[in-house]
């Protein structure tokens, strides 16, 4: 019987209509009670929080994980509980056994809990459907094709009916690869100055409309994974609003950063889907700040040699797991982000979009996160766990550090 | 957000000159036109029996063109003998990287060496700059091309054509009609007419090869060449590249020299002492006629001669450049040793 005992922390969770200055028992990774400060008895393993922000875990809907160990402990020192991690690893995941030997490999690393995303089509090829529901089955949380193109709309129809017929949530990038023409970033004013091929907005759009036509069609649940553009956010809002059974996130890249920060062709912000307008960064903010949209950390690790080339021979992505918290209170500070709809889009709606019962409540699982809200917080490359320090944060001062982080009641991160 | 290096920049010393030359955009009108000067006097020069001159004499300078191109290589290796430096040829499009080595692999092998300045072609947009940030100290770089971002000394040599031949750049109109997305060169040219004062630049060609942000640079589009050319100074060319038509941009050569290739009838549209340029090489019927082409008002074969004299001005130049900060920094340790406060 281990007990922890968690004393002046400031509790923070929408979803359960709490905001006050508590105390919090958990015994065997159970939150067993939640009480006025001072009147919890005292017990061996005790943390005083000194009123320090306590908020429900982080859930990542979407990242890619090359080595489990060093990125579950990033994850851990993030404040992130739960993450979902995409099946374009190294093996791909489209059979059960890729799912139970990540399983046993994120249990052997004892960091946060890694929920695997299987493959939606053998291979990613896109042509044939994977074993959906022995996926399933072994344990998947939800499927996706990563970022790989699905070979035609007949093929993703078929995917949406299996789907539906087993109840399974899936979860698309909206992409027309044609129409992508292999661009690097955004189309506009800076992709044509510095000479870059351009990745137009109805690249996006437009595959997003005639997914969201075949969602209509077939009834199946589909969470639409980092929207990058304005226009997206109001399909997607019109489509919820016309009942259909979808969701969305937004990388928090898109949130932070703009195309014009790719001018001295830093290739750290060469990421998919490509950094966008100014004013497609507002929408998507005020997507989030309306509770329409959830944010991931579409964290992707890269060794310095993948990053150190031209901005369109580099490989893409940023490693973002360990600052992920630090990104979104540092747009909280600045005013752009609210906490309410911060702690909304990091894990309320994740949980809710993968079908968990998470929250700060009595006799709930302790899935939770203590941050330290004002604390300046600047990485420097040597700070991150994650083996990739393709970060452009690096240097500067965000908001935000962690204290501790519990992932499916273990104790994964303390200060 | 401005911690990372502005590409117009990393170009220059800390007193403003020229160390690298990597594009003509955000260069002062003061150190384009220094360009101009210096390579008119080495115009001069080229004229003599004896056409050296000693001033990169003991200096190493490395073509690496990732990209074939016998013409620009030619006028780099040129200007370079003729500046008295050794010269080095490397074929890197056939040789090192086919094998797997990466580009920063190349460079750390070439820095061994002792070099003193590449003249870098690549595929890749932001190529040069990246190399640039990369290398040691007191080597400069000079952009041969890089991807559809820049060819500055194509485009200095360009300026130096409608100096020589207008007498001045400043309050002239000039067109650049034809495949401007994929133009290094005429990107180069709209920084470049932009700060040394031309009155208007105008974009011609299709939309497929016309990006609109092309505005954003200060030019101005014409879908139609005839309303385009209407009494303007200069005409540029740009080569028609074969693969527009599979990439679905164009439907034919034919239409597109009927639409947009440059004739005696629509030269006339131009004011009568226009003239005619073009990067080269040229395809004849394609984008030019012959007649336009080897006709009075053409100067194409002047920018080949011209475009020696600029290539050495810009390596004496941005070896100057460096000479001169590292002797700074020389000084700047000197004196930092000395005093702590």
């Amino acid at each position: 019987m281990s007990t922890l005992t968690i004393s002046r922390a400031q509790l923070l969770d929408p979803s359960q209509g709490l905001n006050e200055v508590s105390d919090i028992i958990i015994e065997n990774g159970i939150i067993t009670k939640i009480c006025p400060t001072g009147t919890a008895p005292q017990t061996n393993d005790h943390f005083d929080a000194q009123g320090a922000l306590l908020i429900p875990g982080l859930i990542d809907l979407s990242c890619h994980i090359s080595s489990i160990p060093s990125e579950t402990l990033a994850a851990a020192q993030g404040g992130i509980s739960l993450l979902c991690t995409q099946p374009n690893s190294k093996p791909i995941v489209d059979t059960p056994a890729d799912v139970s030997s990540i399983q046993q490999a994120s249990v052997q690393a004892g960091n946060s809990q890694l929920f695997p995303l299987g493959a939606l089509t053998q291979g990613l090829e896109g042509d044939q459907l994977a074993n959906m529901y022995s996926l399933m089955q072994a344990g998947c949380i939800a499927l996706s094709n990563a970022r790989a193109p699905i070979k035609n709309a007949l093929v993703l129809r078929r995917i949406m009916e299996y789907a539906k017929t087993h109840d399974i949530l899936i979860m698309l990038t909206a992409e027309d690869h044609d129409l992508s023409a292999n661009g690097k970033m955004h189309e506009g004013p800076t992709a044509n100055r510095l000479g870059l091929a351009g990745l137009a907005e109805v690249a996006e759009t437009t595959a997003l409309a005639q997914q969201i036509l075949l969602v209509e069609l077939t009834g199946c649940r589909v969470h639409f994974s980092q929207i990058s553009c304005a226009r997206s956010v109001e399909m997607i809002k019109t489509a919820q609003a016309g009942g259909l059974p979808i969701s969305a996130d937004v990388a928090i890249a898109n949130l932070m950063y703009t195309d014009c920060d790719v001018n001295g062709f830093d290739s750290t912000f060469y990421v998919q889907p490509p950094l966008r307008s100014e004013l497609d960064r507002k929408a998507l903010l005020a997507g989030i700040n309306d509770g329409v949209l959830a944010i991931c950390s579409n964290h992707q690790a890269q060794d310095i040699a993948a990053k150190k080339a031209p901005f369109a021979a580099s490989e893409p992505g940023m490693s973002t797991l360990d600052s992920w918290l630090s990104m979104m209170l540092t747009l909280v500070a600045k005013g752009e982000l609210e906490l309410d709809s911060m702690i909304n889009a990091c894990s309320i709606l994740p949980a809710k979009i993968l079908g968990f019962d998470t929250g700060l409540k009595e006799q709930q699982q302790a899935n939770l996160v203590i941050i330290d809200q004002t604390a300046d917080a600047c990485y420097l490359a040597e700070d991150l766990a994650s083996a990739g320090k393709n970060n452009p944060i690096l240097g500067d001062h965000l908001k935000g550090k962690v204290q501790l982080t519990l992932s499916t009641g273990r104790e994964v991160f303390r200060i | 957000m401005t911690r990372h290096s502005d590409p117009t920049q990393v170009q220059l010393t800390a007193d403003g000159r020229l160390k690298h030359f990597l594009t003509t955009e955000g260069l002062s009108k003061d150190l384009l036109t220094e360009i101009l000067d210096l390579a008119d006097s080495f115009i001069s020069t080229q004229e003599r029996a004896v056409k050296k001159v000693p001033l990169l004499r003991g200096k190493t300078v490395v073509n690496l063109f990732f990209e074939n191109s016998t013409r620009t290589r030619s006028t780099f290796e040129l200007a370079a003998k003729r500046l008295s430096a050794d010269i080095l040829n490397l074929d890197i499009a056939s040789s090192a990287t086919s094998k797997g080595e990466t580009l920063m692999d190349t460079l750390w092998n070439l820095e061994a060496m002792y070099s003193d300045m590449f003249v870098v072609r690549h595929a890749d947009s932001g190529a040069a700059h990246f190399i640039a940030e990369q290398v040691t100290p007191g080597v400069a770089i000079i952009n041969a091309g890089d991807g559809r971002h820049a060819h500055p000394t194509q485009a200095m040599l360009d300026m130096l054509t409608i100096r020589r031949h207008q007498g001045t750049i400043e309050g002239k109109t000039v067109a650049i009609v034809g495949d401007i997305l994929h133009s290094r060169v005429a990107r180069s040219q709209i920084h470049a007419l932009h700060t040394l004062g031309a009155k208007e630049i105008r974009v011609i060609g299709p939309a497929t090869l016309v990006p609109k942000e092309m505005q954003d640079l200060g030019a101005k589009i014409y879908y139609d060449m005839e309303q385009g050319l209407a009494d303007v100074d200069v005409i540029i060319m740009l080569r028609l590249q074969k693969e527009r038509m599979s990439d679905a941009l164009l439907p034919s050569e034919g239409e597109y020299f009927k639409l947009y290739g440059l004739t005696e009838a629509k030269l006339a549209l131009a004011k009568p002492d226009a003239i005619v340029m073009h990067p080269g090489p040229i395809n004849r019927g394609v984008e030019i006629d012959s007649a336009v082409a080897d006709g009075g008002q053409s100067v194409i074969l002047n920018q080949v001669s011209y475009g020696i004299a600029v290539r050495m001005a810009v390596m004496a130049m941005a070896m100057s450049g460096q000479a001169a900060e590292q002797a700074a920094r020389k000084n700047e340790t000197l004196v930092s040793t000395g005093d702590d406060a």
